[in-house]
């Protein structure tokens, strides 16, 4: 396995996975039958509490990890067990090596264990001499094929059943027939006389219990017992992240990690291995048990304040089961052994910054595996997070240097964005889309037309259009972005006629800038921090009940993010930011549930529109039925399938990985087209870009607007 | 009985048939006994998987290997007086009931018997004590593992058995296996497509006893 090193290698391999067809219809039909089966299982549980519960014992655990340890090797050594401790992948593949050399074993057999495939044991055995066998069938398929998983529950995902047929009659030597059933009973044939045969069998573990020193194995195919079972000795190779307290914790964590691995209420088998047990294959025979901790870098981890927060993951794959990117490449592009969102982390991690460069570059910043996350993981900080550090130790990009020295001086930026405007004017032909661009510009972003620089910025009109309101019910600020600022500031009159219109008055306050995002996912951490402050401040004084942003990319940004990145600043209090904070509000929510707008505040002309739940307005904000209720009282509300689905913009990311970008939008824009609505209106000017750029490319003649336009065309004035 | 809970019956019955187990309930273990010996009559031949020398064997089954010429129970958990009736009972049919060395039938038996100490009915689990390798064995290698429950011993969700699988493991210097079990095995493995019957049993019947 390889991790790319520049854009352009990364790129021909994900040109490959794009064009593998096979791949494409498998993790297609799995994203969706996953996210169907996933909403069924989760009803009957109560989700966000037993997540919130993981979170909680996992980071105590993690907080008290060298504790667990002594505690769980004193109560294993009491039972029996020899329990060991590796510094490094290297250490824990030569002790089990010498483990298998004192105990005098020559066949192993295995059940499947990422952190095997993280000290890539099986190379080590091999090259010791001992007959490995893998005996979970997707990793069994993949030893046959000299290959390595592309998901961690499920490995040999990017396999179609005609592959493993081929691969089954050349180990049989009898001609398989491409029939899944079939072709399982053939590994159920094959396997059983490798367990009988076995003299050592080595797992992993998914909880390793400190109250009892117990392991865990959550397994559906019954190998995992085979293997802990039929041989004399059983190895575990455990990371340290996987202690926990107590029997109780994993109880909970139970309830959630086959539900959001495979859409299971539980598996068919959990393992509770307590010590070793009599072995009946010779007279008065006794098992011998190894437990092998590996660190690996997990100790510095744990007290890192930032990163800890990936010791909550247990490995359930559902980061990966939602990504959008993955569902188009799958693991083995996204990844180097851990994959999907959690990988981009552990691959910095565990692997090293020279794997994780370009790597950590391909997330979207959609925020689908936060939600999911058993733990509650902030995976898009974490891979943001990750982001800056390489560019801490100078692993940072031409673009990302760029755009920080003109971002965060504002007068700068904002006059280059003014020169744009005009510099422009050849290829626009007076239309918003820049027509002409020249074609080396265009190469793989000619998915979409490209949105002009608007002739005036939003604060360029502001002095003539900010309406007088006398009696104001509030006072609010406007937070305008970049994109809404000079791209789309009709988006924002919009706003502003509304709220007029609804006896609101409004500020905007000239010295905001970028809310930082776009900064954020290049990894430019003090720049962030600088166009924070500048922001707070700019609305420190103002006085406004709410500040309003129709951007919800920026305005998750401000309401999220700002405290992490002004925590402890020198120059800003904790409570001005906080207060900043908690004003921001979305347009949707504050006309919803702050002004409390009913349908007849408006004129229903049943125009036909759907919606596109922009990831930020959905995910982040969690405010996306505000949006729907409004597009009913003003419109016929026409759902969308895959509604929530991120379209592909993410800002940087369609620069960096256009190609990836063109096949989210391509299927985001088929989905809107079959719904046969007028228009589409969403919550984000990001999105607008994306999916107007490519309905316009597309000439399918649907309106893509902001929902501000919408409701600005049918609010009754009071 | 007051004890049992017939919300939580229903619910375990429910769930563990959505994972395709069978679930039967019998008033008494003479009634269970009969249940286990008309199916292991009625069931396939077993298939040997592996080699098993001096094994007299049958025609080939589904998949291609030999099958098993005798019927084989085991029934390694079960107090004296209980293996004996069924014992008896199989010895009439002419079915091998085995309570040890299981280990020589490896290559796999017709039917495997486990007696739950609890059920959790959210998710239709057993919870087996399995230290005693016989008794892990015979859940592992049989094509239909049946697992004997007592309507009184369902809880409604996994942490309400945290104190019994405290207990199952134990506090020591003994080591402890105990197993969840949830229907029969089963894999998505090959394009995500569900299928039963890997490396453990092919089915799965629960018999919900009336104590
Ligand atoms: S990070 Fe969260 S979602 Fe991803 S594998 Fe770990 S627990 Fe599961």
């Amino acid at each position: 396995m390889q991790a790319p090193k520049t854009y352009g290698e990364y790129s021909k391999e994900i040109d490959e996975a794009l064009n593998d067809p096979q791949l494409r219809k498998t993790l297609d039909k799995y994203a969706i039958t996953y996210r169907t089966n996933r909403a069924v299982v989760m009803r009957d549980i109560d989700e966000a509490t037993l997540i919130h519960e993981i979170a909680e014992f996992k980071d105590e655990a993690a907080a008290h990890m060298e504790e667990l340890y002594q505690q769980f090797k004193a109560e294993a050594e009491k039972r029996g067990v020899h329990v060991y401790r590796a510094a490094t992948a290297a250490e824990a593949n030569q002790l089990i090596s010498d483990i298998a050399r004192k105990e005098g074993v020559k066949r192993i057999v295995k059940s499947k264990s990422m952190t095997s495939e993280e000290t890539q044991l099986n190379h080590k055995l091999i090259a010791d001499g001992y007959v490995v066998d893998e005996t979970d069938l997707g990793e069994w398929i993949l030893q046959l094929r000299h290959e390595t998983p592309s998901h961690m529950v499920m490995p040999a995902i990017h396999l179609s059943r005609y592959q493993v047929a081929e691969d089954f009659s050349k180990v049989t030597q009898v001609k398989q027939d491409p029939d899944i059933d079939r072709l399982v009973k053939v590994a159920r044939v094959q396997l059983r006389r490798k367990f009988i045969a076995g003299d050592m069998g080595i797992t992993g573990c998914n909880f390793a219990i400190a109250e009892c020193g117990a392991i865990t194995t959550v397994t559906n195919e019954g190998n995992a017992r085979m293997v802990e079972t039929m041989p004399r000795v059983h190895t575990v190779l455990v990371g340290l992240d996987k202690l926990v307290r107590t029997i109780d914790d994993v109880m909970i964590a139970l309830q959630i990690l086959p539900r959001n691995a495979t859409a299971q209420r539980i598996t068919s088998y959990v393992s509770w291995v307590c010590g070793p047990t009599k072995w009946k294959g010779s007279p008065d025979g006794q098992k011998s048990m190894h437990i092998v901790f590996l660190d690996n870098g997990r100790t510095k981890v744990a007290k890192d304040p930032i990163f800890k927060q990936v010791f909550r993951c247990v490995r359930c794959g559902a980061c990966t089961n939602v990504c959008p990117v993955f569902r188009l490449i799958g693991g083995h592009k996204m990844g180097y052994i851990y994959m999907g969102a959690i990988g981009l982390i552990l691959t910095y991690l565990y692997h090293g910054e020279d794997k994780a460069k370009i790597l950590s570059q391909n997330c979207i910043g959609c925020e689908s595996c936060h939600h999911v996350c058993s733990g509650g993981i902030d995976l898009p900080m974490l891979i943001r997070e990750v982001r800056n550090r390489l560019v801490d130790d100078g692993d940072g990009n031409a673009m990302g240097s760029l755009m920080k020295i003109v971002m965060t001086n504002r007068k700068m930026f904002h006059n280059l964005l003014r020169f744009a405007s005009k510099a422009q004017r050849p290829f626009t032909a007076g239309t918003q889309f820049q027509r002409h661009l020249p074609m080396i510009f265009m190469k793989k972003h000619d998915f979409k037309a490209l949105p002009a620089i608007a002739e005036k910025a939003f604060r360029d009109q502001w002095g003539d259009i900010a309406p007088k309101v006398s009696n104001p019910k509030y006072r609010v600020a406007l937070f305008a972005g970049c994109a809404e600022d000079f791209i789309y500031p009709e988006q924002l009159v919009a706003a502003v006629k509304i709220l007029a219109a609804c006896n609101v008055a409004v500020d905007f306050p000239m010295d905001q800038t970028c809310c930082g995002l776009p900064l954020g996912m290049m990894g430019q951490r003090k720049a962030v921090q600088t166009v924070a402050r500048q922001n707070v401040r700019a609305f420190a004084d103002g006085n406004y009940d709410y500040i309003i942003t129709l951007c919800a990319s920026c305005g998750s940004t401000l309401k999220k993010q700002y405290v992490n990145y002004l925590a402890n600043d020198p120059d800003i209090s904790y409570g001005v930011v906080t207060r900043f904070q908690d004003k921001i509000i979305d347009l949707s929510s504050f006309l919803r549930d702050v002004l409390d707008l009913k349908p007849e505040d408006f004129v229903n002309t049943h125009e036909k529109v759907t919606f596109h739940a922009s990831c930020h307005q959905c995910r982040a904000l969690k405010a996306a039925d505000k949006s729907r209720e409004l597009i009913q009282d003003v419109a016929d509300y026409v759902p969308c399938f895959e509604e929530e689905v991120c379209c592909g913009f993410g800002g940087t990311y369609s620069v960096k990985f256009p190609i990836i970008s063109k096949e989210i939008i391509t299927k985001k824009v088929k989905n809107i087209a079959e719904t046969k609505a007028e228009r589409v209106v969403m919550d984000c000017p990001g999105c607008v870009l994306q999916i107007r750029g490519a309905v316009e490319k597309e000439k399918l003649g649907i309106k893509v607007t902001h929902l501000s336009e919408l409701l600005a065309d049918k609010i009754q004035p009071k | 009985m007051s004890n049992i809970n017939p919300e939580l019956v229903e619910k375990f019955t429910a769930m563990a048939q959505a994972v395709a187990a069978t679930v039967a309930e019998v008033p008494s273990k003479e009634d269970a006994f009969k249940y286990i010996v008309d199916l292991c009559l009625s069931k396939d031949p077993c298939e040997l998987l592996a080699d098993e020398p001096g094994t007299e064997k049958g025609p080939l089954g589904p998949n291609r290997v030999p099958t098993r010429v005798q019927r084989v129970l085991a029934a390694p958990s079960l107090n004296d007086e209980d293996f004996a009736l069924l014992e008896n009972l199989c010895q009439e049919k002419g079915i091998l009931c085995l309570r040890d060395n299981v280990r020589k039938y490896a290559a796999g038996i017709d039917i495997g018997i486990n007696e739950a100490v609890a059920g959790v009915a959210a998710s239709g689990t057993c919870l087996c004590p399995t230290t005693d390798e016989d008794v892990r064995l015979a859940g592992m290698i049989s094509e239909i593992s049946i697992v004997i429950l007592k309507k009184s011993d369902i809880y409604p969700d996994l942490p309400s058995v945290a104190g019994i699988m405290r207990d199952a493991i134990g506090n020591g210097p003994e080591g402890s296996f105990t197993t969840l079990i949830t229907g029969p095995s089963r894999t998505a493995d090959i394009e995500c497509v569900g299928a039963v019957g890997v490396h453990g049993p092919l089915m799965m019947h629960v018999l919900l006893l009336e104590a």
